[in-house]
């Protein structure tokens, strides 16, 4: 394991002046013009613009925890997402809306209309919002330094930047489409546009050309590999072409399976490019931190099993199955003190290790209580795979219905 | 006095430079819009296509704004100019009759500030057989008509505004136009 994979930050978050008050102004700007925005929305259409809100607030919550769980042994500070988040839905946005109808308009007047019309989401959206959402990394970057130690880190910032311009872009689209359908202030259009756009493309939207993006920052920051930071950020941009281009847009026949079959071979790459490079790298940040872990070899800590539970999130999520109720909790507070204490060592912090070593100590108390003393993965359960298969088989069977009612049929 | 180390200034030059990035795009791309000219002359003579398998003979002299043109295999926008009146048609899937077509655009038409629908709706057709509905409507300094038909799961919805002067003077030409109005019954 080399140190290139990760570089631990020396302590706790701390934000360097010059960067973050530049950055405090463009929230505030991109919050002045955003709520500008919502305000005439709010005037026009009052309880189709707050029903939106509502509903992609709601969507919000799952893509906010799955992201913050990708990083699980070393947590990106809070304040940081929620700035990645807001630059996302406040800025990115702001800058996107009006350097993208000009792009368009550039492209028509350029071009043609006919151009523009094909393939003018295609070229602009990417161009102009990649860029903006990329920046919002950047920032982070300079803002806090120490806090982008490994590519992983730049993949969930890149993400909840997304997740930010994701859930304001969706928010515009419901009331434009509650405009167009020029039936007043109702909400239909808001659900139909959170099918379509929350569910069928929520999972392959922003947040995942964002995460790639931020794996590029990541790429560069923390390794100085200027190859692999270029083909992920070029990654982003294609994947978000690849998406908003016009091809296949007389899809594969008609129906439900056929839509469905478009959005799989538009979405499905980038997201298995995605999934396999997240796991790449949280797979060598874990061997790195238990590496730290293991040095210590005190199974009052961690033991052998612990270790190599807290090594995969599938392992982390099995242990606390097989805790039971009464004991998942301390379980899941067991582990996230291990992780933090694998970051202390690696910090060579005496303080946070004596604090970390002292949180653990009492959960295992507590655990040993409970007569449940190691928080170790259970053997692969029947019960869980058929729960998962049932999920899915319901997921798909949700996106059934929501292709049915938007006239995919 | 407290100096500034080598890496706060990196750091204030790498944030200037992204609010200069972003001021390219929030401001640079919508001034190099501007300055290229949007309208382009069209062909009095041809068919133009709107989007959707719809297509209007333009007005003489109309010019089409590019920047509000967007023809598509399923739906189409087209903005014609004829000095300051607006002459604009937009083509969208739709299912529904024809008065429920004409109340949606009516109502769209009201939800602007200001915008006030007048007098009755009367019958209107075109010379390739699409029957439709049109009327008039006010608003600050400035008149307009609309009509909108239905056809084959589309709705085509023509708005015309200006000052009442250059609507008066150019109105009856863009009537003409709009009984041009024809869908082939075959999207692009």
């Amino acid at each position: 394991m080399t140190a290139s994979v990760v570089r631990p930050a020396s302590g706790g978050l701390r934000m360097s002046t010059p960067p973050t008050g530049v950055v405090v102004v463009l929230l505030a700007v991109g919050a002045v013009r955003m709520s500008q925005l919502a305000g005439e929305f709010v005037t026009s259409y009052p309880r189709a613009t707050l029903t939106s809100i509502v509903l992609f607030a709601l969507l919000a919550v799952p893509f906010w925890l799955l992201v913050s769980e990708l990083d699980f042994l070393e947590r990106e500070p809070t304040a940081l997402r929620v700035v990645a988040f807001a630059w996302g839905g406040l800025v990115a946005t702001t800058v996107s809306i009006a350097g993208g109808t000009a792009l368009e308009n550039l492209v028509a007047k350029l071009g043609s209309p006919h151009l523009a019309a094909d393939w003018g989401a295609a070229i602009t959206g990417p161009t102009v919002e990649e860029l903006a959402k990329t920046l919002g990394v950047v920032a982070i970057v300079l803002v806090a330094r120490s806090q982008v130690n490994s590519v992983l880190d730049g993949v969930v910032y890149g993400a909840m930047v997304g997740l930010g311009f994701q859930i304001a872009e969706d928010v515009v689209f419901a009331v434009g489409a509650v405009a167009l359908a020029g039936q007043g202030d109702q909400i239909q259009p808001v659900i139909a546009t959170f099918l379509l756009r929350g569910f069928l493309s929520g999972i392959w939207s922003h947040t995942l050309f964002g995460a790639l993006a931020g794996a590029g920052i990541g790429y560069l920051v923390v390794r100085r590999d200027t190859l692999r930071a270029a083909l992920a950020l070029l990654g982003a941009w294609a994947a978000h072409v690849l998406w908003n281009s016009p091809l296949l847009g007389d899809g594969l026949g008609n129906g439900v399976l056929a839509l469905l079959g478009v959005i799989l071979l538009k979405g499905l790459p980038p997201l298995l490019l995605v999934l396999l490079l997240v796991r790449r790298l949280h797979d060598r940040e874990a061997d790195y931190y238990a590496g730290r872990l293991a040095t210590l070899g005190d199974p009052s800590l961690i033991t052998p099993g612990e270790l190599a539970a807290l090594r995969s999130g599938a392992r982390r999520a099995s242990a606390r199955r097989l805790a039971g109720a009464r004991a998942k909790p301390a379980v899941r507070r067991l582990q996230r003190a291990q992780a933090q204490l694998a970051v202390e060592l690696s910090r060579a912090s005496a303080t946070g290790i004596d604090h970390w070593s002292s949180v653990i100590r009492s959960e295992r108390a507590r655990l040993r209580r409970l007569n449940h003393p190691e928080a170790i993965a259970g053997p692969p359960s029947w019960r869980h795979t058929a729960s998962t298969v049932l999920t899915t088989v319901v997921a798909i069977a949700v996106l059934w219905v929501a292709l049915s009612a938007l006239g995919g049929a | 006095m407290a100096r500034i180390t080598r890496g706060e200034l990196r750091n204030l030059l790498g944030a200037l430079g992204i609010v200069a990035t972003l001021a390219g795009l929030a401001f640079g791309l919508p001034a190099l819009d501007r300055s290229l000219p949007s309208q382009r002359a069209v062909s009095p003579d041809e068919p133009y296509q709107v989007g959707a398998g719809v297509s209007v003979v333009p007005p003489a002299g109309a010019t089409v704004d590019v920047t509000e043109t967007r023809p598509g295999d399923a739906e189409g926008t087209a903005l014609f100019r004829l000095g300051p009146v607006r002459y604009a048609i937009a083509v969208r899937p739709f299912r529904g009759d024809l008065e429920t077509a004409a109340s949606r655009l009516r109502k769209r038409i009201t939800n602007t500030a200001g915008y006030q629908v007048t007098g009755a709706q009367l019958a209107v057709s075109t010379a390739g057989g699409l029957s439709g509905l049109q009327g008039g409507y006010t608003a600050p300094g400035r008149g307009g008509r609309y009509a909108v038909f239905v056809a084959e799961g589309l709705t085509i919805e023509v708005t015309i505004s200006g000052n009442d002067l250059d609507l008066g003077r150019t109105l009856p030409q863009i009537e003409a136009s709009t009984r041009t109005l024809r869908h082939d019954g075959e999207r692009e």
